[in-house]
């Protein structure tokens, strides 16, 4: 690797019980660049990131800055060090106002708790930092009033409080901002690389690596398998994608389907919530997947939420066979036949201390009981042949959740929809942190469901919407860019996603 | 751990309502407005309120409170819970009566009180802030550890003292009808408020409250910190059961229970006031002040203990209800 | 929990009850006597009902701190309907009713109205405390309980057992069926572990919350009806005593397990009462037994803490690496 880098990293590895997370991992950075990190999740990146940032606390390997080496290994030892880094969710005091957080922890040159709170120097310095960048933000107002970009922005000057910050850590900072508001994000990470800053942005958005870095490096299975500058990648030249997925990502979808005659199952007429998402118009049959793709901050999410009952629509009408129906619940919504599988199955589609027989029957308990008790030889009977077919690794029915790994437990989740055998599966975000194995299945699975059931994805992974559903429509700001089509490409389907831009 | 153990369901979001000024000095001042008006009542329909000895009175047993409630305030402020505190005091208490009438010294048992605040405080602080395990439960079994402890002090009934020392002395000082200790606690309040708004220590105890992680990630040493306020809770509480002591002339065992109620009403009724229902210190104080004068009118008026303590428990809950209620509406202004 | 970690834990609380026991017979060897043993059991049945109660609070993840103020009130209105002539099952049906409805209220103020649990049952228990006065002022009663036939609850016995004990297994098999055998249990469960997840899975979680709340409402009112049976007179502050040995009960159980279900809160109690009776069997007085009980759990609660363990063996193996 090049000899000029600001921070060399060497043989850098790192293990977790029987998982290497990363082997053998070379990186370098430059002063003033912004080097894009890529790469599947589970893929390496925010290991390596957390060993920069001293979460934790390397294997093996080298690291040097500026020539100088470092052990790091405490968060402490990387500050010193001046590495600065924002979380993917910036933690933020929310009453407190953006210049109060920024130097939060620093309210006075005396450390302790009996150290007065110097308000009008912490202001001064706080606009001192801001003056930096050309850049208008209210330092004054609380935190909890500020909007997406201005927090994030909060954040990122609480990263660079110290004066020894040298380089800078941002993961997937541009995950709940609008496109505007990306845009004086990236203004101010130019200014910082213009001032000499070494910036390590971590992204899963391609088009954002073209924007705005100089270089990027891709891992996958906890190796760098690639490092590039953007321009070279520009003209085709280098496929991103395919340097990220093991396999040629066509092989993980199952075939389309051509059947256009299946029966109308769920509808939306004109569904609409004030702020988030309006005029959805939306025809669910069996026999086809119908795929929506959408951005954080499209609609997407609350979109799901009101179609399973968490939220009720202010306008439209939802119909299941036919009749118009009104979900005040989730319950509601699965009594009539909906299932969601949720995009978050951490906090809304598991319990990870129970085991596998108790969430693959937790959502059907009336199938799941006869006359009020639990029918436990049954039950145990139905989640073993469940875990079959979704192929659960390993097929340990008593092991808590918690002990498997994500592509399993979306297995799980998947399982639990299958036995409340619904008569709509709606899909988000459905492979999130899924291995590339279990993603075949999983998208295997609901190609089967598809059958039997209508079947809805919705996701911000273009081409995981137009690689499983057999027709698709973006949602662009909670707006639908025209309406599901089976001859969209998977240019067409991105543009519209993430431009708002259906016709092209 | 939050003293609030809550889910969070409602994923619904409110639709952004606006602050009316007028509604927010109300809410800010009202409490303050409401302790005048109340006491006013009491003054015209039996004149013995306003007594200089009852007025003495009252000025004594609420100092003694506001002691014992000073580090609960912050406690309950930064998210957590102690619920032994009354029964520190009651130990303090007898521990001092049980040292004072075996022979010791006014001085040794007074050191004495204090050092079991000194260890039932280290004894939370050590398994809550350092162990992290669940404040309620851990400090419902050192409480009643205390509470046990000090009713083996006097072998189940309490122990009278023939003397008060130099603590009754100092309680028996006063200028014109105010007690020394009134000025003392109001000098004390005023430092702890100071603390509480101008220090970094006030600071880390509200932001602790709304976000651990981003307290702990700015380098602050969190762990500490509450170390250091279930130390001054244990402290705090032992102070004034050492003053009970002298001001009961006796150390009684089961004096604890009266104290609980009150001490989360005032917290809670108190954050109210000032903080849109952060418990805050000078909000304690006045519900300290507000709670003897209403208790102290009640009997006065010949109400039962069955109606007082009616009134304590309505009012915690409505405290409660008013610091969810305000709580969810600073939420919805500023969804985070 | 694999079912031979399981086995282990169940081993092993098995010895350290027989350590116990020896330890006391050695002592006193009146502690192995069917007398005492019949004693413990009716002791333990108080305390026991009360925590199973608590149990359904602990496992959806809320605290009630108001069931010793509602056992008092409860108390004192079946002390009250036994006084003014009121049939035997209308005054017991009188007390648990008032379990029942403080239990709702409370389930209310928490699931329906997002109160702090905490704070908001401290409250309600206060407020219960208020209204046990209301009948005598304060003072106990006991007319007419020799006649009422209450204290057979506590001579009587059933299919060889001492009625109050026969209360308590029926109630821990009935409680044991609900939480460990019905599709109830299970979103109890799920509720507490997950209550988003539980939502999403259409288990009505607030109803489930509510429920949990009124079942310890229940039980903590049918423990003060032994109580008093067994004590012939209701006063007001009879239910302060359940506090400490039901959460005692309750969090030595799960400790003890791994996790919060009936057979642990039983075993949990169990050993309480062994140790309680044990002690006042040596003489020690009553003052101490809050202090005993107090002391296992903390030290309990710290022991089997995953954290604390964890850090020890941290330790250790840091020691190891060091070495």
């Amino acid at each position: 690797m090049e000899t000029d880098s600001f921070l060399s990293m060497r043989g850098i590895g790192k293990t977790f019980g029987d998982v290497r997370a990363l082997r053998e991992v070379d990186f370098g950075l430059r002063r003033g660049e912004i080097h894009a990190l890529l790469g599947v999740n589970g893929a390496g990146k925010s290991t390596l990131i957390k060993i920069l940032s001293g979460v934790y606390s390397k294997d093996a390997g080298s690291i040097r800055i500026a020539g100088e080496e470092f052990a790091l290994g405490t968060p402490r030892a990387a500050i010193d060090a001046g590495i600065a880094v924002v979380q993917q969710h910036p933690e933020l005091v929310g009453d407190l106002s953006g210049a109060e957080n920024i130097f939060l922890g620093q309210e006075s040159e005396r450390p302790g708790f009996l150290a007065r709170v110097d308000h009008a120097e912490i202001r001064r310095k706080a606009q001192a930092l801001l003056s930096r960048f050309p850049i208008e933000i209210d330092l004054g107002k609380p935190v909890g009033e500020m909007s997406a970009v201005d927090r994030e922005i909060v954040a990122i000057l609480h990263a660079l409080r110290l004066e020894n910050a040298r380089i800078l850590i941002l993961d997937e900072p541009t995950s709940t901002l609008t496109e505007r508001e990306k845009q004086s994000l990236f203004g101010m990470m130019e200014t910082l690389k213009a001032q000499g800053l070494a910036i390590i942005y971590i992204t899963h958005h391609l088009d954002e690596v073209f924007e705005i870095a100089d270089r990027f490096t891709v891992f996958r299975g906890g190796r760098n398998v690639a490092t590039h500058r953007v321009d070279e990648a520009r003209g085709g030249a280098i496929s991103i994608p395919n340097l990220m997925l093991d396999t040629v990502a066509g092989h993980v979808f199952p075939p389309h389907s051509d059947r256009t005659d299946g029966q109308v199952v769920f509808e939306a007429r004109g569904l609409g919530r004030t702020d988030e998402f309006r005029g959805i118009d939306l025809t669910a049959r069996k026999g086809e997947i119908l795929g929506i793709f959408g951005l954080v901050g499209s609609g997407l999410d609350e979109l799901s939420k009101t179609l399973f009952g968490v939220l009720q629509p202010d306008t439209g009408e939802l119909r299941l066979h036919g009749q118009p129906v009104m979900f005040r619940s989730p319950a509601q919504a699965l009594k009539a036949g909906v299932f969601l599988v949720p995009g978050d199955r951490r906090t809304e589609g598991l319990s990870m201390q129970e085991d596998v027989v108790f969430n693959t029957t937790v959502a059907n308990l009336g199938r799941a009981s006869a006359g009020g008790f639990l029918r436990f030889g049954r039950n145990r009977r139905d989640a073993m042949a469940l875990a079959e077919r979704v192929d659960l690794q390993p097929r340990k029915l008593n092991r808590p959740l918690r002990g498997f790994s994500g592509g399993n437990q979306q297995k799980v989740v998947v399982a639990k929809g299958l036995y409340r055998q619904s008569d709509v599966y709606i899909f988000v975000e459905p492979t999130v942190g899924v291995d590339i194995g279990a993603r075949a299945k999983i998208y295997g699975l609901m190609r089967e469901l598809s059958e039997t059931a209508a079947v809805i994805v919705m996701s911000s992974d273009c081409d995981e919407v137009f690689g499983v559903a057999d027709r698709c429509v973006a949602l662009y700001k909670g707006a639908p860019m025209g309406s599901p089509s089976r001859d969209l490409t998977r240019d067409h389907l991105l543009h519209a996603g993430i431009m708002g831009d259906p016709a092209r | 751990m939050t003293y609030m153990t809550q889910s969070s369901l409602d994923t619904r979001s409110g639709t952004p309502g606006r602050a009316v000024l007028p509604g927010r000095s109300l809410m800010r001042y009202g409490f303050f407005l409401l302790i005048a008006v109340v006491f006013v009542i009491f003054a015209l329909l039996r004149p013995t309120f306003v007594a200089p000895g009852n007025i003495h009175g009252m000025l004594m047993s609420a100092s003694i409170a506001a002691l014992m409630f000073l580090g609960l305030t912050w406690l309950i402020a930064a998210g957590e819970i102690d619920v032994s505190f009354m029964s520190v005091a009651a130990l303090a208490n007898m521990t001092v009566a049980g040292l004072v009438s075996s022979g010791a010294g006014w001085p040794l048992a007074t050191l004495g009180g204090l050092a079991i605040g000194a260890v039932f405080g280290g004894l939370n602080a050590g398994l809550v802030a350092w162990l992290r395990l669940p404040a309620l439960v851990i400090t419902i079994a050192s409480g009643a550890l205390a509470a046990s402890i000090a009713a083996a002090i006097g072998l189940g009934t309490s122990i009278s003292l023939s003397t008060t020392g130099f603590v009754g002395g100092f309680l028996d000082l006063r200028v014109g009808i105010l007690p020394v200790l009134a000025l003392a606690v109001a000098a004390l309040y005023a430092g702890a408020w100071l603390a509480q708004e101008r220090l970094t220590f006030g600071r880390y105890i509200y932001a602790m409250e709304q976000n651990r992680a981003a307290v702990e990630e700015a380098g602050v040493p969190v762990n500490r910190l509450l170390f250091v306020l279930f130390l001054l809770s244990g402290l705090m509480s032992s102070l004034s059961g050492v003053l009970l002591a002298a001001n009961l002339s006796s150390g009684q065992p089961y004096l604890g229970t009266s104290y609980f109620l009150d001490g989360l009403t005032a917290v809670l009724l108190g954050g109210m006031a000032l903080k849109f229902g952060k418990p805050n210190v000078l909000g304690t104080l006045a519900a300290v002040i507000f709670l003897t004068g209403l208790l102290n009118g009640a009997a006065l008026l010949g109400w039962t203990d069955s109606q007082r303590q009616i009134v304590r428990g309505s009012l915690l809950l409505i405290g409660v209800g008013l610091v969810v209620f305000a709580r969810a509406r600073t939420r919805k202004r500023h969804p985070a | 929990m694999t079912r031979s970690a399981l086995l282990v834990r169940i081993l092993a609380f098995v010895g350290v009850v027989c350590v116990i026991a020896l330890l006391f017979w050695s002592q006193n060897p009146a502690f192995l006597s069917t007398g005492n043993i019949r004693a413990l059991l009716r002791h333990m049945s108080v305390n026991g009902l009360a925590a199973l109660g608590l149990t359904f609070v602990i496992v959806v993840r809320h605290y009630d701190l108001s069931f010793p103020g509602v056992a008092s009130f409860g108390a004192m209105t079946m002390g009250w309907l036994i006084a003014v002539g009121q049939p035997l099952a209308v005054a017991i049906g009188g007390g648990l009713f008032v379990g029942l409805l403080f239990g709702l209220a409370n389930g209310a103020m928490v699931a329906r109205f997002k109160l702090p649990d905490i704070v908001t049952t401290i409250a309600t228990g206060g407020l219960a405390i208020g209204f046990s006065y209301f009948y005598s002022n304060g003072t106990s009663i006991s007319k007419n309980f020799f006649m009422s036939g209450l204290l057979d609850i506590n001579d009587g016995r059933f299919l060889g057992m001492d009625r109050p004990f026969a209360i308590l297994l029926g109630a821990a098999l009935l409680g044991g069926l609900i939480l460990h055998g019905s599709r109830f249990g299970r979103a109890f469960y799920a509720t507490g572990e997950n209550p988003v997840s539980a939502y999403y899975s259409g288990v009505p979680v607030r109803a489930m919350i509510a429920a949990a709340f009124a079942i310890c409402g229940l039980c903590a009112c049918l423990s003060i009806v032994l109580l008093v049976a067994s004590s012939g007179a209701a006063n007001v502050s009879a239910g302060t005593q359940l506090l400490m040995p039901a959460f005692a009960a309750v969090y030595l159980g799960s400790a003890l397990f791994g996790r919060t279900s009936i057979p642990a809160t039983l075993a949990g109690t169990m050993m309480m009462s062994l140790m309680l009776n044990g002690f006042t069997l040596l003489a020690i007085p009553y003052f101490y037994s809050d202090a005993i009980v107090s002391t296992v759990l903390i030290l309990a609660i710290a022991g089997f803490d995953p954290r604390v363990s964890g850090a020890i063996r941290a330790a250790l193996s840091r020691k190891e690496t060091l070495a």
